[in-house]
């Protein structure tokens, strides 16, 4: 109780934009990590005024402070819902940003299209699979329960995202994420995408044997798999060229 | 663009996580009961066993052992004394005990915060009590000594689901035996604020733990209140001996409370069968609270029940088999009706190691015990072994458990926030909760979090080290000693107490009896 009212004195009034940067990038850490939309979002459009670009603006201030969120949510220290709504405010300082960052060629983090597998309807998982994705500064699509091959190839198509996320509760279900799969192959663009999979019943061996390229036991690790994996095919893609 | 944000400075991480490290320290001095009690039988079924207890207590009588005063108190009183044998008219110990035993009462501790009550709607979850030896996972089983009975008192004071400090939470077989109590009554005041119970293996033990408490609280102050309980066992079946008796009648002159308690091995110390046990508990406790009672009017007595079955195959006591659970609901049931409060319960096993027999077992008494209306839950945390070795991992298991069953007492919120219609409204069909407004507001409190389970992925569980519940309570118990800060004690309290210790000490010889 003590604590509470303590923090309740030090209550004051803080004008962001009387902030210096510092303050400022020090205070949106903050402000994301309780989860404050509105504050990100006027946060990010004063360093946008202040002349930063947008790459700086998301590297310094955004995924710093998405990073400090998926650290503490990893040691048990936040909970899901306050990391569901760090993950909105990131998304509201995003969407400022990313129209942004596409102008001026900066690759984008990360887009992801995700969605459970045929005959599962199942998606608290892989909401907060997408949720960690948008998190950490992903473009996510969102492409909902009991998706048919035909809705994975179409999304693919129109979306162009880096990863393709497959997510499935059942047994009898997580098979079918080969279907898709063996449909990338035959389609020849099984490579043009990292595919990562996941769900309660799968482990290592069974995504490989699927011909996934990762298994993501929960949603943290996603986030950190996702950027690692898209950073190495970028990598070898530089290298090729 | 117009800065409009009003926001907290001192908010984001460094604030959450010191609120969140802080947040596992709530105090509290018993668990509320807002739950129903469990009962196995009728009306009809307990006057029944009220009236074979008085059949009992007519014919076969209670003997009370070499203790005279106790004959003279119950000739007085109208009972028929036949050498050391007392039968009771019917009733006779019913209406002395409802004529002044209190229903609940307060047993005070040094920190105003950790007072408790024992009795009516509340539960109060103590340590295990009387093991001669310990175990841990690093040194197996060995003899206790002074220094794990310290260990476990700072344990105890450490964890929010136990209300109370215990007493011979084990036993320190480094010290003489005719001076142990002194340590241990120090031990229990130096090392925690939460309340504590006395010596009771000789009567001037038991009035060297009443005058350690006047230095405590001041001797006026415990001449009015209750600041020791204290445990009192039949000598089942039938029997009080001489050394319960002298140190029952030390508390109770000094109005402090005691736990009359039956202790039986059904089979070897009761009948076999469920009701003719209960009969024998309500028999032994009634003579037993109404001799306090006779002692003292007004005295605070708890009706005290340890039972369990023993194997006909071998003679040794099991636990957390389903009959002793049926005598304990039946026992609760007749405590509530005779009107004072009822210990029984803890978290009892029969296996060396904290395993899954330990942990079914355990979970099986620890349950019934919350269920049936105990109210001073005596062996909460550490039992194993049928009370031989107090286990440190098995400490920190049970006292997870107690926190958890204090969950459960406090039943169902139904105030507009537990109805959570907002909620589902909010959320609607084929959506998810967990970025709910009504979440949002409720989260953190609203589900038991264990610190012993683990609830991570296999692939976590497995980088973690493949650790199982011992393992992981193994680490938890080194941490709480390390991280240990003695509450604070007046210093010239504290000098007192020494003071009196070593001059008691050395008032006698040292004893092994």
């Amino acid at each position: 109780m003590t604590d509470e009212n303590d923090i309740a004195d030090d209550e004051e009034d803080i004008v962001l934009s009387e902030l210096s940067d510092d303050e400022l990038v020090e205070q949106m850490h903050d402000d994301l990590y309780d989860g404050m939309k509105d504050e990100i979002v006027e946060g990010t459009s004063i360093l946008l005024e202040r002349g930063w670009s947008a790459e700086k603006v998301l590297n310094v201030s955004l995924v710093e402070g998405m990073r400090i969120v998926g650290v503490d949510f990893r040691d048990g220290i936040l909970f899901v819902p306050e990391v569901l709504l760090a993950a909105n405010a990131m998304k509201g300082g995003m969407g400022l940003l990313r129209p942004l960052l596409a102008e001026t060629g900066v690759k984008p983090i990360g887009k992801m299209v995700i969605g459970t597998v045929k005959g599962d309807i199942h998606d608290i998982g892989k909401n907060l699979v997408a949720m960690m994705m948008e998190g950490g500064g992903f473009e996510v699509i969102d492409i909902g329960i009991n998706n048919a091959v035909e809705d994975y190839m179409q999304a693919l198509e129109e979306h162009q995202p880096d990863i393709l996320g497959m997510s499935a509760l059942l047994t009898t279900t997580m098979p079918y994420m080969k279907v898709v799969i063996d449909e990338m192959v035959s389609q020849r663009v099984r490579d043009d995408y990292i595919v990562l999979v996941g769900g309660a019943p799968l482990n290592e061996e069974f995504g490989l044997a699927v011909g996934a390229d990762g298994y993501c036991r929960d949603a943290a690790q996603s986030a950190d798999m996702g950027p690692a994996m898209i950073r190495d095919r970028r990598a070898l893609e530089v290298a090729d060229a | 663009m117009p800065s409009r944000a009003r926001r907290r400075r001192g908010a984001g991480r460094d604030a959450k996580r010191a609120a969140r490290q802080q947040a596992t320290v709530e105090i509290s001095a018993w668990a509320d009961r807002r739950i129903p009690y469990f009962e196995v039988l009728d009306e009809e079924a307990l006057q029944l066993i009220e009236h074979n207890a008085d059949t009992v207590l007519e014919e076969v009588g209670i003997e009370f052992r070499d203790f005279p005063r106790a004959l003279q108190l119950w000739k007085e009183a109208g009972a028929d004394v036949d050498g050391e044998r007392v039968r009771f008219p019917r009733g006779l110990c019913r209406s002395i005990i409802q004529a002044s035993a209190p229903a609940e009462f307060k047993q005070h501790a040094r920190n105003p915060e950790r007072t408790t009550i024992i009795g009516g709607d509340r539960t109060v979850f103590v340590p295990a009590y009387g093991s001669p030896f310990v175990r841990n996972l690093d040194e197996g089983r060995r003899y206790a000594t002074i220094e794990d009975f310290r260990n476990f008192v700072k344990l105890a004071y450490m964890s929010a689901g136990l209300h109370h400090s215990g007493g011979t939470i084990c036993e320190p077989v480094d010290v003489p035996v005719n001076k142990r109590h002194f340590d241990m009554v120090y031990s229990h005041i130096k090392y925690s604020d939460k309340p504590f119970m006395g010596s009771v293996t000789h009567p001037e033990r038991a009035q060297d733990t009443v005058d350690m408490a006047k230095i405590v609280f001041g001797e006026d102050f415990v001449a009015e209140n209750t600041v020791i309980t204290s445990l009192i066992n039949a000598n089942s079946p039938l029997t009080f001996d001489e050394t319960m008796l002298g140190s029952a009648t030390v508390y109770a002159e000094n109005n402090q409370a005691t736990v009359i308690s039956p202790f039986l091995l059904a089979g070897a110390m009761s009948p076999v069968t469920v009701a003719g046990t209960v009969t024998q508990i309500l028999a032994e406790a009634l003579a037993g609270i109404a001799y306090t009672q006779l002692v003292r009017p007004g005295a605070p007595v708890v009706f005290g029940t340890f039972a369990a079955a023993v194997s006909m195959q071998s003679g040794a006591p099991t636990f957390g088999t389903p009959e002793p659970s049926l005598i304990l609901y039946a026992a609760g049931a007749l405590a509530r009706r005779l009107g004072v409060p009822f210990r029984s319960g803890g978290g009892l096993c029969a296996s060396k190691i904290p395993d899954a027999q330990a942990a079914y077992e355990s979970a099986n008494t620890m349950q019934t015990g919350v269920l049936g209306g105990v109210n001073f839950m005596l062996h909460a945390a550490g039992w194993l072994e049928g009370g031989l070795a107090r286990g440190y991992e098995k400490y920190i298991m049970d006292a997870d458990q107690a926190s958890a069953l204090g969950a459960l007492l406090r039943g169902v919120d139904l105030s507009e926030n537990g109805q959570a219609l907002d909620a589902i409204r909010e959320v609607g069909p084929g959506q998810h909760f967990l970025g709910a407004a009504h979440t949002q507001a409720n989260f953190e409190h609203a589900f038991y979090r264990s610190n012993i389970a683990d609830n991570n992925s296999f692939e976590q569980w497995e980088q973690a080290g493949s650790l199982d519940a011992a393992q992981r309570a193994n680490a938890i118990w080194k941490q709480m000693l390390k991280d240990y800060e003695a509450p604070p004690l007046d210093a010239a309290i504290d000098e007192a107490l020494v003071e009196f210790v070593d001059r008691r000490k050395s008032e006698f010889e040292d004893r092994d009896y």
